[in-house]
């Protein structure tokens, strides 16, 4: 099984690329301990010295990013299932789109998100890690954790809601009463994407009372306007 | 010159002399020189000097017919802003090219300044005439006679900070009074012979110096090497006979800022070299705290000057090592102090020194002012190829050199950082495109095809 699994071009390609990567830093690690430029590896010189905007420009594209993959993966596998099913049982066509509104929601929370720490991104002045002082530095590494939170989140959201949803429609095309009973368990998947969103903004909340305003602006918009 | 005098005598020429205002040029700098003459005059023939050739004195006095100076200026500037480039229409000098195109030239690129520091001597003894001095206004009112021959000297209008005008501006002025003096020459129907030229470059290109590898010009080896300079041994600070402090640098400038200007000084000739022996008093060491003061004397108008690097070796626990810092550098002129924070950047571990190319508080600065209240704000400090171990020292030698240049820097660890998150998104997103497959477990060739109804 292992010699098929590697016969797998991908995993050739996988492996290789993981040994090479491997290899490359056990040398670059090897050299340094024997020349004694162990001093040289400075995790603090790069966490100082490296831009708060990078940090922040970051986690507002993860939060975006992995929240569009998780929903597009959910809509991907629950939409197949629908036009599947329906071509034997028409009738769950227009039932079974709830699952993919659950799907959406999960993009939504992510542009959300991605808007919110947007905004809370300003310039600062500053070139040493004095001027530029903690309170940047807090504000890169909290706004790349609240994308993360969320992107992640998001993700396996949108994945658990989409595979349940594809479960969903195929039950249903074979009994019409499944259909609510396995609803529920579709909007427990959809709980914990929300979850993920109520931690980022805890996170970037430190940032200023700005970031609470804007998402009570934009839930109630959403909100009014489904 | 015979034939100059000829000329002159026949057909009495009127000569124009415009000169600049201001300094003495250093010797070994060159300035272009041209000279056109009106119609119905030809200069005499004289061979063109080959190219990179410069013209010194004589030759000049020998070359020269009447001269035309200005603000300083360089064979870069015709070059630039003569519109060489195809852009004619941008060109300041279309009075210059007007009157060269219309008569014979003789242009001389490179021409010893101090040549032409004395082109007015040169002409007066040639022309045996006073110079008068004029602008464009005066020389409208003149009545300038055709027999006899007058040497007249035009200042060009030079504004004193190179950055009030620009250099363009100034070009685009001067060629405007040029252009005005040879109308007003052509109506009153003189013939003249002018020269255009300068006291010092607006810009100097630096020589190359023969024991440092120039990447900016390529030359055989061979002249390169006609003098290696040898580097100077370090400096030692000893203490109780044994060598405590070390201290190299290429270059040592200390600037400050006074009444609009920065003044700059190199210490480093009083520093290093054979026979220099600066003065160290003050300067000590110990396991913990080293402390090197350089003595000066007559720097910048100040009687005292000292220059003092302060150094502490401490040791860190979450590396589990010693390390050494540059904690302050101090300068104190007659009993003032500025100090600059330098515990930043400049660090090693003990046993090693420190080396950087350039520790400055200017660009890309490694020293800053110790409060923003501290004298230290007028002044810069700038020390090139700077390398300093005050600790663990042994003999005359510096230890490994922790160099202040890092493999990569912030910059590109950051665009690393960004481009394997990409490339990472990438994979993942292309193994899941690749590994998707049409169903075919319920493909059955030999059943009947699907019959989808076209009502529901």
């Amino acid at each position: 099984m292992l010699v098929e699994w590697m016969m797998n071009g991908h995993a050739i390609l996988y492996t290789g690329v993981t040994l090479a990567f491997w290899a490359t830093i056990l040398i670059v690690g090897i050299c340094y301990t024997i020349f004694d430029l162990g001093f040289r590896f400075d995790v603090a010189w790069f966490l100082t010295e490296t831009s708060p905007f990078m940090w922040a420009n970051l986690g507002i594209g993860l939060a975006i990013s992995l929240s569009v993959v998780g929903a597009a993966w959910g809509i991907y596998v629950t939409g197949s299932s629908i036009i599947g099913g329906g071509v034997k049982a028409p009738r769950i066509k227009t039932k079974n789109l709830v699952s993919i509104i659950f799907c959406e929601a999960v993009a939504i929370y992510g542009i959300i998100m991605a808007i919110v720490i947007s905004n809370l991104a300003e310039n600062f002045t500053g070139t040493t890690p004095e001027t530029i002082g903690e309170k940047n530095y807090q504000a890169g590494y909290s706004m790349f954790g609240a994308g993360l939170t969320v992107g992640f989140s998001n993700l396996f959201c949108g994945i658990c809601v989409g595979i349940v949803g594809s479960g969903a429609a195929l039950a249903d095309a074979q009994n019409a009463s499944l259909f609510v009973k396995i609803l529920i368990v579709e909007i427990f998947g959809s709980a914990i994407g929300l979850f993920g969103v109520i931690v980022a903004i805890l996170q970037a909340s430190r940032l200023g009372d700005i970031a609470k305003k804007n998402f009570n602006d934009i839930m109630f918009h959403i909100v009014r306007y489904r | 010159m015979a034939a100059l005098r000829t000329v002159s005598g026949n057909t009495g020429m009127i000569s124009l002399f415009l000169l600049c205002v201001i300094a003495a040029a250093k010797s070994d700098e060159q300035v272009p020189l041209v000279a056109w003459a009106s119609d119905g005059f030809a200069l005499s023939p004289v061979n063109a000097p080959s190219a990179g050739h410069t013209v010194s004195v004589e030759e000049l006095e020998s070359h020269l017919n009447t001269a035309l100076r200005t603000a300083p200026l360089s064979v870069d500037d015709f070059t630039l802003y003569g519109g060489v480039f195809g852009n004619k229409q941008d060109s300041v000098f279309q009075n210059l090219e007007a009157a060269l195109l219309s008569s014979s030239s003789l242009w001389l690129p490179s021409v010893s300044s101090s040549a032409t520091a004395l082109v007015s001597t040169l002409l007066q003894n040639q022309i045996d005439a006073a110079p008068l001095y004029m602008n464009p206004d005066t020389l409208a009112q003149l009545r300038l006679n055709a027999s006899v021959a007058a040497l007249l000297v035009f200042r060009l209008p030079y504004s004193g900070g190179a950055d009030m005008m620009s250099t363009k501006e100034v070009l685009s002025g001067n060629d405007e009074v040029i252009g005005q003096v040879l109308s007003i020459m052509k109506a009153q129907s003189v013939p003249y012979t002018a020269v255009f030229t300068a006291l010092w470059p607006s810009r100097v290109i630096e020589e190359a110096s023969p024991a440092v590898h120039s990447v900016w010009s390529r030359s055989l080896l061979q002249s390169r090497r006609e003098e290696p300079t040898a580097t100077n041994p370090p400096l030692e600070f000893k203490e109780k006979g044994s060598t405590c402090i070390l201290l190299w640098a290429e270059k040592l400038v200390v600037s400050q800022y006074r009444s609009g200007k920065w003044e700059r000084h190199d210490l480093a000739p009083k520093t290093f070299g054979e026979g220099v022996e600066p003065n160290l008093s003050g300067s000590s060491c110990n396991e913990t705290h080293s402390r090197l003061v350089l003595n000066y004397e007559d720097v910048l108008n100040y009687r005292s000057f000292k220059l003092i690097f302060v150094m502490n070796r401490r040791h860190y626990k979450v590396s589990a090592r010693h390390w050494f810092t540059m904690d302050l550098v101090h300068l104190e002129y007659d009993g003032k102090t500025a100090t600059f924070n330098g515990s930043r950047y400049i660090y090693a571990p003990a046993e090693y020194s420190y080396r950087c190319e350039s520790v400055s508080s200017s660009r890309y600065p490694q020293l800053s002012p110790h409060s923003d209240k501290d004298n230290a704000n007028d002044w810069q400090i700038s020390l090139h190829d700077f390398q300093i171990q005050g600790f663990n020292v042994a003999g005359k030698d510096f230890s490994y050199a922790s160099d202040c240049a890092s493999f990569f820097t912030p910059g590109i660890w950051m665009g690393l950082v960004t481009s394997l998150l990409m490339v990472l998104v990438l994979t993942y997103g292309l193994h899941m495109i690749m590994q998707l497959r049409t169903m075919d477990r319920f493909d059955d060739p030999k059943g009947p095809a699907i019959s989808v109804p076209q009502t529901e």
